[in-house]
């Protein structure tokens, strides 16, 4: 099943700040809920993980995250991700990102094209595009956080230098996919879509 | 004191015989929760087995690893396609010529397919160790279209065939080729659309749907190692071919070899295939030399065992002005999956497709199926139905209807003008078919009286009118023949055995009996009806008489239980075994009574010395005397084999007509009233009977309005649970009116047809008549099933319907 994701996300902080977290491949990662970066095996490859709970149920989707292209100046870049679990899942996602600077305002804007097989499929196909508006949201959440430490940061120690990022004072996000966090926004914005289009009609 | 004497009235009440509505004898286990299911066996020792499947649909296995599923406590043993090789297990051959994988061999074909199996101590290890069964895939280009699969650059999908130009039906021109098959003649069909005033052509897909019966498939297999000898309990509808087969791949001889049918909780088709499952619990059984139990999920029935239908077909009908049809072509694009597993008769890949001129005296035609490899479970067989005639009924009453509608003619009227008439049977087809009997036109009259067409048909135009109102109404009709009870061995045969079936009875010395058939029950209630046979014929109580089935150590050797066949062919077998029976009792009595055999005659339970009705002899009384003083000359004993070939198939007719109301805002259909009026033959239990119409007409009605097996661009399955996969209930279900008439079969023994299926491949083109009549004042001539509410919301913004 493919689903392709075009997302516009303002920001409120720096572009610079902005792409120094995307263009950061552990920074990225650690936004993302339920993910993590093991070894590097390539220049630009790595391992990677994502966990998702639901309920009592724990799946580990592991695979391998490459930057294809990286573009700087324009604060752009392409990568790839794969990945499977243990129980009859696999996972695939092309993902094309920039930070575009709009009325001095940084917008994260991500074209993503994901292809899921096997269980996840067949049985969350149809919530797929609901459940990564989410994610994606509770990704822009934490990369917002970020960003923003990496500004405030050098105006709290003068002495840090601001070529390496200080990523490691914004909170850190839970370290797994909470389904039933996913399952209650879901409810949330379907019961508020509900009535927005009672109170419209 | 003496007994009231009995009339012949009474006695005849008192057996229950053909003709009674005899409650069902299963129901009394049944509705306890006493059925012994193959679930429900457990042996000691026994072992369980679950199945590593693949979740890409077209892949190459790149590694398995199974060290760490071994490391898991109470893990046995983890076999791939490498370990079955030396056995030469890896693939099987199937029922219809080709061969499939019994766990994937370098490749996956589809999703779900068979990878790898896991041996445990409890299901829970197996099903925790299969997670643990790494396998790494590389994956291929998915063809789910089977129009793209025959496209001369569509990726090869079996790569074991490639370069094969001949396949078990014949030339393969393609690699993704599987047969094409051809049957009536061509020029005659060609001519006739030549000459024709009217051609109407229809394009039409009967989408892939699932028997899903409630208990799904899996089997218990205990391998005997120090006798060599192989039981297993399995969920099959044809246990003896399942020996057979067993037999051929195992090496073990077939005398050692027991398979055993228990309780089944419905077939409908889907338990007529040998599964990868079952000969991996087989396999592994013989391996370990435990007991083997493998038992499958709803998801995995629904995915991986074999589905029916998948059949893209255009349709085409010349015809006179008036409304005669001259000619029929049909060319059908069949989507076999990965691997032909269909369940035909051998000379038949497409089944008895070719039933699909109907009820309509039609003189010219030809129709050509051709089978296509998708990245799809393998399957193909007879939901609820005998071979394919699900499809060809559809194709013709769709076809007839899109005639009518060119024509601006009645339903009913141009089905009045092409009905084979009475006087024509019995009525050779332009395919070939013998049909035996039928009286089409009083059986539609009767249907339309019942509901007072002329009035429906008012009320529609009426609607139709009012643009107030909220719904749009139509009526389907369908005169559907089927052709049932396969077959003669002079043209059906399953791996070179012939379609016949058997019956094995033997009367006991105090006058009850058993009789043992080759055929296995699924739901049928073959119990009761087999019994009522044997009481009318020999005039024993039906409730003395019992009835065994599905264990190939004591039943005599049958083709099992598809395609509407245990009625025509094993119901036959029985009244021809009884029919010996009473050849031989009538010489015992005759020597009791003293007299010649010519002056007996037989009443009900007893022969009479004619003349004389204080002189007679009941079956219980010669049974004893079989046993205790034979005439001499005579053996001892009565018992009788019969094994019945039919000379040929039944033909079972009906008349069903459908009132539907769908609502213009939402495309919610409501079914207001379904009338089925069936002609199976001679009726044994009318209770039966209408019980088997209510659950074929739900499953029709599943079918049409809902059921379907969607698959995404890679392959996924998008509908394998009961959240998807519409399965109705008694909310859902709407209310059926039943009705009959009795055409009896002239060549079958006591004249029944069969009839389990009837009400399944007639209904379904029955609502999607009554779908179509609703829009067809807007010119719409078909719409593709299933008609569920979203897709009728869709047709309706399509038109432009406004509330």
């Amino acid at each position: 099943m493919e689903v392709k994701l075009e997302k516009r996300y303002e920001l409120g902080v720096p572009a610079q700040h902005a792409w120094a977290i995307l263009s950061d491949l552990e920074s990225v990662a650690s936004c993302m809920p339920g993910a993590s970066l093991g070894e590097k095996t390539g220049d630009n490859a790595f391992k990677g993980s994502v966990k998702v709970k639901v309920g009592p149920a724990t799946a580990q989707f592991g695979g391998e995250v490459e930057i294809l292209s990286m573009d700087a100046a324009n604060h752009s870049l392409i990568l790839k991700g794969k990945g499977a679990d243990k129980g009859g899942s696999s996972a695939s996602m092309e993902l094309e990102a920039s930070i575009e600077e709009a009325d001095g305002q940084s917008v994260l804007v991500g074209l993503a094209t994901v292809v899921v097989n096997g269980k996840f499929a067949q049985f969350g196909g149809r919530m797929m595009v609901q459940v990564s508006d989410v994610i994606l949201k509770q990704f822009v959440d934490n990369f917002i956080g970020k960003a923003q430490a990496l500004g405030e940061a050098p105006a709290r120690d003068g002495e840090e230098s601001s070529d390496k990022p200080a990523v490691q004072t914004a909170s850190e996000p839970a370290n797994e996919l909470n389904g039933l966090a996913i399952f209650w926004a879901l409810i949330k914005s379907w019961l508020g879509g509900l009535f927005g289009k009672k109170s419209a009609g | 004191m003496n007994a009231p004497v009995k009339t012949p009235e009474e006695r005849k009440a008192d057996l229950q015989g053909m003709g009674d509505s005899r409650l069902r004898k299963e129901d009394a286990r049944f509705i306890q929760g006493k059925g012994q299911y193959c679930d429900d066996i457990k042996l000691p020792g026994m072992l369980h087995m679950d199945i590593v499947r693949s979740p890409v649909a077209h892949g190459r296995i790149k590694r398995i690893n199974k060290e760490e599923a071994l490391a898991i406590p109470g893990v046995h043993a983890v076999l791939t396609a490498d370990d079955l090789k030396p056995l030469n297990l890896h693939w099987m051959p199937t029922l219809a010529g080709d061969v499939a994988a019994v766990l994937a061999d370098e490749k996956v074909h589809f999703q779900m397919q068979e990878v790898a199996i896991v041996i445990a101590d409890d299901r829970y290890i197996a099903a925790d160790a299969i997670e643990a069964v790494e396998v790494e895939y590389e994956e291929l280009p998915v063809v789910i279209d089977p129009y793209a699969a025959l496209e001369p650059d569509a990726p090869v999908l079996r790569e074991d065939l490639q370069g094969k130009t001949e396949g078990a039906h014949g030339p393969r021109d393609h690699h993704n080729h599987i047969f094409t098959w051809e049957a009536g003649d061509k020029t005659a069909a060609d001519a006739a659309f030549d000459h024709a005033p009217v051609t109407v052509s229809q394009h039409m897909h009967y989408p892939r749907v699932h028997p899903c019966p409630l208990e799904t498939c899996g089997c218990v297999a205990s391998f005997d190692p120090i006798k060599g000898e192989l039981t297993t309990w399995m969920t099959s509808q044809a246990p003896h071919v399942v020996r057979t087969v067993v037999s051929m791949l195992s090496g073990v001889p077939e005398s050692k070899v027991r398979i055993i049918s228990p309780d089944i909780g419905g077939g409908f088709g889907n338990k007529v295939g040998i599964y990868p499952g079952y000969v991996c619990a087989i396999v592994a059984s013989i391996v370990l030399g435990r007991p083997v139990k493998w038992s499958e999920d709803r998801v995995e029935n629904i995915s991986s065992t074999a589905f029916a239908r998948d059949y893209h077909m255009d349709g085409h009908l010349a015809a006179t002005e008036d409304g005669k049809i001259l000619g029929l072509k049909v060319d059908v694009i069949a989507d076999h999956g990965a691997f032909d597993a269909c369940a035909d008769p051998t000379k038949f890949p497409a089944g008895l497709f070719h039933i699909c001129s109907g009820s309509y005296d039609i003189p010219a035609a030809h129709c050509s199926v051709k089978g296509v490899y998708t990245n799809k479970a393998p399957g193909g067989v007879a939901y609820r139905c005998s071979f394919r005639v699900t499809e060809a009924v559809y194709l013709i009453e769709r076809m007839v209807d899109v005639l009518a509608q060119k024509l601006n003619m009645d339903k009913a009227e141009i089905r009045r003008k092409n009905f084979i008439r009475k006087d024509q049977f019995p009525y050779n087809s332009a395919f070939g078919f013998e049909y035996d009997s039928g009286d089409y036109h009083t059986a539609l009259e009767k249907v339309l009286d019942a509901v007072d067409y002329k009035a429906l048909r008012a009320e529609q135009e009426q609607k139709r009118a009012d643009p107030n109102c909220p719904t749009l109404m139509g009526i389907g009709l369908v005169t559907f023949t089927e052709v049932v009870g396969a077959g003669p061995s002079k043209t059906c045969d399953i791996l070179g055995v012939g379609m016949f079936d058997s019956c094995e009875i033997r009367i006991h010395p105090t006058g009850s009996a058993i009789a043992r058939m080759g055929t296995i029950t699924q739901g049928q209630g073959h119990q009761t009806t087999y019994a009522q046979i044997i009481a009318s014929e020999l005039g024993i109580p039906s409730e003395v008489i019992q009835v065994e089935e599905g264990d190939t150590s004591t039943a005599p050797y049958g083709l099992g239980t598809y395609g509407s066949r245990s009625t025509p062919v094993a119901g036959a077998a029985i009244a021809m075994a009884a029919r010996k029976i009473h050849a031989k009792a009538k010489k015992i009595a005759a020597h009791l009574l003293e007299v010649s055999e010519a002056d007996l005659d037989w009443e009900v339970d007893r022969f009479k010395v004619r003349g004389n009705d204080e002189q007679f002899k009941t079956m219980a009384d010669v049974a004893f005397a079989a046993y205790q003083q034979p005439p001499e000359g005579l053996e001892p004993g009565l018992e009788a084999v019969h094994y019945y070939d039919p000379p040929n198939f039944t033909y079972p007719f009906g008349i069903y007509l459908c009132v539907v109301d769908i609502d213009k805002g939402t495309g919610e259909s409501s079914i207001r009233r379904f009338y089925a009026l069936d002609d199976c033959g001679t009726r044994i239990n009318p209770m039966i009977i209408d019980g088997q119409i209510h659950g074929g007409l739900t499953e029709g009605f599943a079918v049409a309005m809902g059921q379907q097996m969607p698959f995404d661009e890679q392959g996924n399955l998008l509908g394998n649970t009961l959240m998807d996969y519409f399965l109705p209930t008694a909310v859902e279900t709407p209310t059926w009116e039943t009705d009959y008439t009795v055409t009896p079969s002239p060549h079958h023994p006591i004249g029944a047809k069969g009839v389990a299926e009837s009400p399944h491949v007639g209904s379904i083109p029955t609502f999607t008549s009554a779908v179509v009549d609703a829009f067809a004042h807007l010119g719409v001539t078909h719409i593709d099933m299933p008609h569920t509410s979203y897709r009728i919301w869709k047709k309706l913004k399509e038109e432009g319907v406004q509330l």
